[in-house]
């Protein structure tokens, strides 16, 4: 016997309502997912054939929904998360699931219009419009949560959705390089093992959190063979890239590590036959800023890479994107500690998330784009950033310095989760790409 | 006499032709269609001179709107499209230009219309088109460094004039000189956006407030808005004004003002002087002409 909850946020959505909203969702998501995917394959006529595995799994009510679903009846858990400090190999050594959860849907932004006010970022009114309707699967799937509490939106957001489902707060420090800092995120991570334990029953030992420290370093061995063979010409499109960075997020690790293997086994032939999947001479373009969540909000990438001119991505800093898996955990000893205090170190230090200050401010993430404008020869900077997205609107500023130091240009482009303003962006867009097609004349 | 002025809002639409220069078919004769929002301009450019010129508004139907406004500048010049060597479209609705070689955005085009206007020594370009603002950093060749853009909104544009004109009721080319007709200059509306901005001064002439004053105080906020553009993107000189807002001396003078900076003044386009809200289209016929020599080379 159950006890119905007061929500205290949430409405009740009256039961006709909800699936009707959800169907509608729903089918006009699968038709965005499908479009998407039929433009990126549009976009390179011979496009590798280990994509293919990556559009599939792109199909959020698709194969893996299944997957995880057959999972859940054999008796594991599933642990959502929505910020990346979410120690993710905790949950896979308590063999649960890790899986990702915020929102990427421009519908639902509109229903999370009626529990918070519209000033509020659109990645947490989305989410909670989805979480209202029951559309996003993993959420759904997800028996509890891990929400990290970075950003105002993100405190709140949790708070949210624990009207349906236990979520468990982590409290990151603002100030990354301090020692007391470092103790008490390690803390909050030890916590959350325990936390883990007890939820699923699973205790994590030596041995199982090595195994998931080990699918994690695979997968950032294979990432960073990707992100290497965005260096050259390009031989990828970026959202190409994107999406199967993006998919790690929702994939199974150790498939998604094999898969994406392949991918740059096929890349590297390309290398040798110089087999470049758009001109050399085609403007190389960075993204940083608000995350971009599959599948609605995929406009950005989508610009600039069916431009007039054309432009390439070919990196980006973002936590839907490079962030997820750039950083390997370092790990010296093995003994429980020492994986605890490794993991600490990776998820707290090595993130360049704009929720962090230092003695230097967030000097990381300008040290990361200055880095990735040298290594990736990228030729101009897009900041993105959704309304309402005060941290990345606020350390603009001081990002557009760094990057005017060393002579590269950076757009700001402010939006929303909506398709009505396709056609101002893409003036912009394409203002921007030509901008840097006359600066590569030169 | 009557029913011929009810719509406050319409400017005129016109065409010409500037007398001394000649064509002949060996000249490089290239054109620039820029469809905007409100307007359709269309240039042509004989050896990269400004020779003609079109502008009309534009309709509901992109193509047509082009094809309107080349027809329009074309008239009388005894040239017809075939005897273009290169069109570019730009502007809003510069995808849809049948006839055009290629699509160029209108910030670019802005920027180089304005170095063909007023020469190298322009640095900043604020053009104000029909439904959005920008401001342009350009180089001494007309190549654009950074921009900036308003937001999708009306506010401050060309159309948000046109609703003023209309609820005034007053001609939209006296605009700009009536906005001036104030002893005091009175506190800016505090709404940007011409909705509220509307309801805003439906309110001050109830209380009395005369049609200038009212006028005097949204172009002012409109001035401030656009003023604020040119500080983010980083005020330079020499600085200018293209696009129909050009036209309006209330915008242009306060702007001034705000900034403590003189704009270039404004070709004589009444007297038969080249017209800065064809900026974007003399741009894009220059684009044209280089465009065309690179292809031959090729």
């Amino acid at each position: 016997m159950t006890k119905t909850v007061e929500k205290k946020f949430l409405p009740d959505v009256p039961k006709k309502e909800m699936d009707e909203l959800r169907n509608t969702v729903k089918a006009a998501s699968l038709k965005i997912i499908a479009d998407n995917i039929e433009r990126m394959k549009k976009a390179d006529p011979h496009r590798p054939e280990a994509m293919k595995y990556f559009d599939d799994i792109a199909n959020l009510f698709g194969q893996r929904q299944q997957e995880i679903q057959a999972e859940k009846e054999k008796g594991k858990k599933v642990i959502g998360y929505m910020c990346l400090f979410a120690p993710t190999e905790l949950i896979t050594a308590a063999d649960a699931i890790p899986v990702r959860v915020n929102s990427g849907w421009y519908d639902t932004s509109k229903l999370g219009d009626r529990v918070v006010p519209v000033e509020v970022c659109p990645v947490i009114r989305s989410t909670i419009g989805a979480k209202m309707i029951e559309l996003s699967p993993f959420l759904e799937q997800s028996d509890a949560l891990i929400s990290v509490l970075t950003c105002d939106g993100m405190t709140k957001l949790s708070e949210i959705l624990g009207d349906t489902k236990a979520v468990w707060g982590m409290n990151i420090p603002r100030v990354k390089d301090s020692t007391q800092s470092l103790r008490f995120w390690n803390d909050e991570i030890k916590h959350m093992k325990t936390q883990i334990e007890q939820f699923t029953g699973n205790k994590i030992n030596r041995k199982n959190l090595k195994e998931a420290i080990e699918i994690s370093h695979r997968a950032t061995k294979a990432f960073r063979r990707l992100q290497e063979l965005r260096k050259g010409n390009p031989v990828i499109m970026g959202r190409d890239a994107m999406l199967v960075n993006q998919a790690y997020s929702w994939d199974d690790k150790k498939r998604w590590t094999e898969k994406t293997e392949a991918l740059c086994a096929e890349l590297e032939k390309r290398v040798e036959r110089k087999d470049w999947v758009v001109s050399p001479d085609t403007p190389r373009v960075m993204v940083t800023g608000t995350p971009m969540f599959w599948p609605d909000n995929w406009k950005l990438p989508t610009l600039v890479e069916e431009g007039n001119p054309q432009g390439v991505i070919v990196a980006d800093e973002q936590c839907s994107g490079e962030r997820i898996l750039n950083d390997p955990i370092g790990v010296d000893e093995w003994s429980m500690d020492d994986m605890l205090n490794a993991m600490s170190e990776r998820y707290l230090m090595a993130s360049t998330c704009p929720c962090f200050t230092s003695k230097d401010g967030n000097e990381d993430r300008i040290n990361w784009l200055l880095n990735k404008v040298k290594e990736w020869k990228v030729q101009g900077v897009v900041y993105y950033v959704v309304r309402g997205c005060m941290l990345y609107a606020m350390e603009y500023t001081r990002v557009k310095k760094a990057l005017d130091k060393i002579n590269v240009p950076v757009y700001y482009l402010d939006t929303e989760y909506t398709r009505e303003d396709v056609g101002q962006m893409k003036t912009r867009v394409e203002a921007f790409l030509e901008m840097l097609n006359a600066r590569i004349d030169i | 006499m009557s029913g011929v002025k009810d719509e406050f809002w319409r400017w005129q639409e016109y065409h010409r032709i500037m007398p001394n220069i000649k064509w002949s078919s060996k000249d490089i004769i290239t054109a620039g269609v820029d469809v905007g929002s409100v307007g359709s301009k269309a240039a042509i450019m004989v050896n990269g001179e400004a020779y003609a010129w079109g502008i009309t508004r534009t309709g509901s139907n992109s193509p047509e709107s082009a094809k309107k406004a080349l027809d329009f500048a074309l008239k009388d010049t005894g040239l017809s499209v075939g005897d273009l060597k290169f069109i570019v479209g730009t502007g809003y609705g510069r995808v849809n230009v049948p006839m055009a070689n290629k699509a160029i955005t209108e910030i670019a085009c802005h920027a180089k219309g304005a170095n063909y206007l007023w020469g190298p020594s322009v640095k900043t370009v604020l053009d104000v088109g029909g439904q959005d603002i920008k401001a342009i950093k350009i180089d001494e060749t007309g190549r654009v460094v950074s921009f900036l853009m308003n937001d999708k909104c009306a506010a401050g544009t060309g159309r948000g004039m046109e609703v003023f004109a209309d609820l005034l009721q007053i001609p939209i080319e006296d605009i700009g000189d009536i906005s001036l007709k104030v002893e005091k200059e009175p506190d800016p509306v505090s709404c940007t956006c011409v909705a509220f901005a509307k309801t805003e001064a439906m309110g001050l002439l109830r209380k009395g407030w005369s049609k200038e004053k009212v006028l005097a105080a949204y172009t002012r906020a409109m001035a401030v808005r656009m003023a604020n553009l040119i500080n983010r993107v980083g005020l330079e000189k020499e600085l200018v004004i293209t696009g129909g807002q050009s036209k309006n001396i209330g915008i242009v003078s306060r702007i001034e003002v705000i900034l403590g900076v003189k704009t270039l003044p404004s070709p004589k386009w009444r007297d038969g002087g080249l017209d800065p809200m064809v900026a974007g289209a003399l741009g894009a016929a220059s684009f044209g002409k280089a465009l065309y020599e690179k292809a031959q080379k090729a």
